[in-house]
């Protein structure tokens, strides 16, 4: 359904006058099924976020493309939504006119702007806040509403950008399962950038490791786990602990040849 | 918030003492004591010099501060979010941010002549670039995230103008008005001084070439009552508008 094709992606990097280019993904080659959570792992700066606002046409790439449902991406669409690491909530808007905001967009009248809100804000277990500010919440809450938002416009495609990287180990956890929870019952397709590898296997179909910068795929590989995934059970079959292990060598096999 | 009034009072209540205590020891043409001050001011309010005079200073002050708000928002938004724009203008504004505006008045007086179109130029000219120079900061410091956001669900320039620039930019617009505020009331007492006898600033020269002390500081204290209920009054707009940031509300 989404299918990356040969995508390379550099950046003019400018330090006082000295234009250096800076190569962030390399003939990057991926294809994501219909309903299917995948996970994008790999060392920092190796291209994941970049590749995302690919996928979402936030900018372009310089060679290769990327279509969904064989339609080729080359601006954000009404079938994908992300869901960002810093939240990006409208601090001047409470919670719930933050949730209306992606519905705005969409030119919804107001009441049935409000209504969806509602309805997805309870869903994520936000139903008692929607009048309060975001700096009155935690970040496990504030991410929430993220996902809220981003539900809302009822996207196909979720692109999750470490989406928990700034909340807490515990709230992570719980935010974990909820997302997995809400995965099951929506049906969507879900990208998932991170850096955790227990995070990557616990929630994902696939896991692709990516190689540093320029970026590859260095590997993909199926996470046989059965689901529903209680998280403690998950956590302790060999399984769960033989692929992260696995994972980790990967990584650090794919930091070696690199240098 | 109680205590802070209280302090405000007792702050008031010992510089009257004081004033008072030094004014009755000393001659009263230098320092007149602040019953006598007051007594002026009542006979200035009475005698019906007072009120016509501060209107008349009023006005100005709305005019010229109205136009510089207006404008100085158009320019500062535009400098922000162009950076042709900016690197047109920013060489002007900086400069005359920092030039004394008083050094324009002669400029003025040939261009508006000595009538209240001058007076209210030195009021826009005093106020306009603070507030210039606050919205573009503020436009420039908007999270690119929240642009980012508002992309990916699909934004037109438009939308993220007006939904995420002008909002986000909101509390650093209003720091430029309330600092504007300050400086067009020193623009409205500088021309009334120095372009045409007007106003409250042509009794302030009344008084004080006719050593009439107590009835000079009567106005000078109008003046600060003035200064002081402009800048509450912004303020409180500010807060209305940007009550969301808990910071601002803290002055």
């Amino acid at each position: 359904m989404v299918e990356i094709q040969g995508v390379s992606k550099s950046f003019q990097k400018t330090v006082k006058h000295n234009s250096t280019e800076l190569k962030a993904l390399a003939d990057v080659n991926l294809s994501i099924r219909e309903n299917e959570f995948v996970s994008i792992i790999g060392p920092s700066g190796c291209g994941k976020t970049t590749l995302l606002k690919i996928i979402d046409g936030l900018i372009p790439c310089d060679s290769g493309q990327i279509s969904i449902s064989g339609k080729r991406v080359t601006a954000p669409g009404p079938d994908r939504a992300v869901v960002f690491q810093s939240f990006a909530l409208l601090p001047w808007r409470t919670v719930l006119a933050n949730v209306e905001f992606s519905l705005e967009l969409r030119q919804l009248p107001k009441d049935e702007r409000t209504k969806t809100a509602r309805d997805y804000l309870h869903r994520v277990g936000l139903a008692d806040f929607e009048n309060h500010y975001p700096h009155e919440l935690s970040g496990g809450m504030q991410q929430r509403a993220g996902l809220a938002r981003a539900l809302a416009v009822n996207p196909m495609i979720l692109l999750m950008d470490e989406p928990f990287g700034a909340v807490d180990a515990q709230t992570r956890q719980l935010l974990q399962e909820e997302l997995l929870q809400l995965w099951q019952r929506e049906r969507k397709t879900v990208i998932f950038v991170t850096h955790s590898m227990d995070e990557a296997v616990y929630l994902s179909d696939r896991v692709v490791v990516m190689t540093p910068r320029p970026g590859r795929v260095a590997e993909v590989l199926d996470v046989p786990l059965p689901r529903p995934r209680p998280a403690d059970e998950v956590r302790r079959d060999p399984k769960f602990v033989d692929l992260t292990n696995y994972i980790w060598d990967s990584l650090k096999k794919a930091m070696a040849n690199h240098h | 918030m109680n205590n802070r009034i209280g302090t405000n009072v007792l702050s008031i209540l010992s510089l009257a003492i004081l004033w008072e205590v030094v004014g009755r020891s000393v001659d009263s043409v230098l320092i007149p004591p602040l019953t006598q001050i007051s007594a002026a001011w009542w006979k200035l309010l009475a005698s019906g010099k007072l009120l016509p005079n501060l209107t008349m200073s009023l006005a100005t002050l709305a005019a010229g501060f109205f136009l510089a708000v207006l404008l100085g928002i158009v320019v500062g938004l535009l400098m922000g979010r162009f950076r042709a724009v900016e690197h047109f203008l920013d060489l002007y504004v900086n400069s005359l941010m920092s030039a004394p505006a008083t050094a324009f008045v002669p400029v003025l007086i040939l261009w508006f002549g000595l009538g209240v179109q001058s007076r209210i130029a030195v009021v826009f000219l005093f106020a306009v670039f603070v507030i210039i120079i606050n919205t573009m900061t503020g436009v420039k410091q908007v999270d690119s995230i929240l642009v980012e956001m508002a992309r990916s669900f699909g934004a037109k320039e438009r939308e993220i103008f007006l939904k995420i620039i002008l909002p986000a930019s909101l509390p650093a617009i209003m720091a430029g008005v309330r600092l504007g505020m300050g400086r067009a009331v020193k623009g409205m007492v500088t021309a009334e001084m120095l372009l045409t006898l007007t106003g409250i600033g042509a009794m302030i020269m009344q008084y004080g070439s006719a050593f009439a002390t107590d009835s000079l500081f009567a106005v000078i204290m109008t003046i600060l009552l003035i200064a002081m209920i402009a800048t509450k009054l912004v303020q409180w707009v500010d807060r209305r508008l940007t009550g969301w940031k808990a910071e601002i509300a803290v002055e």
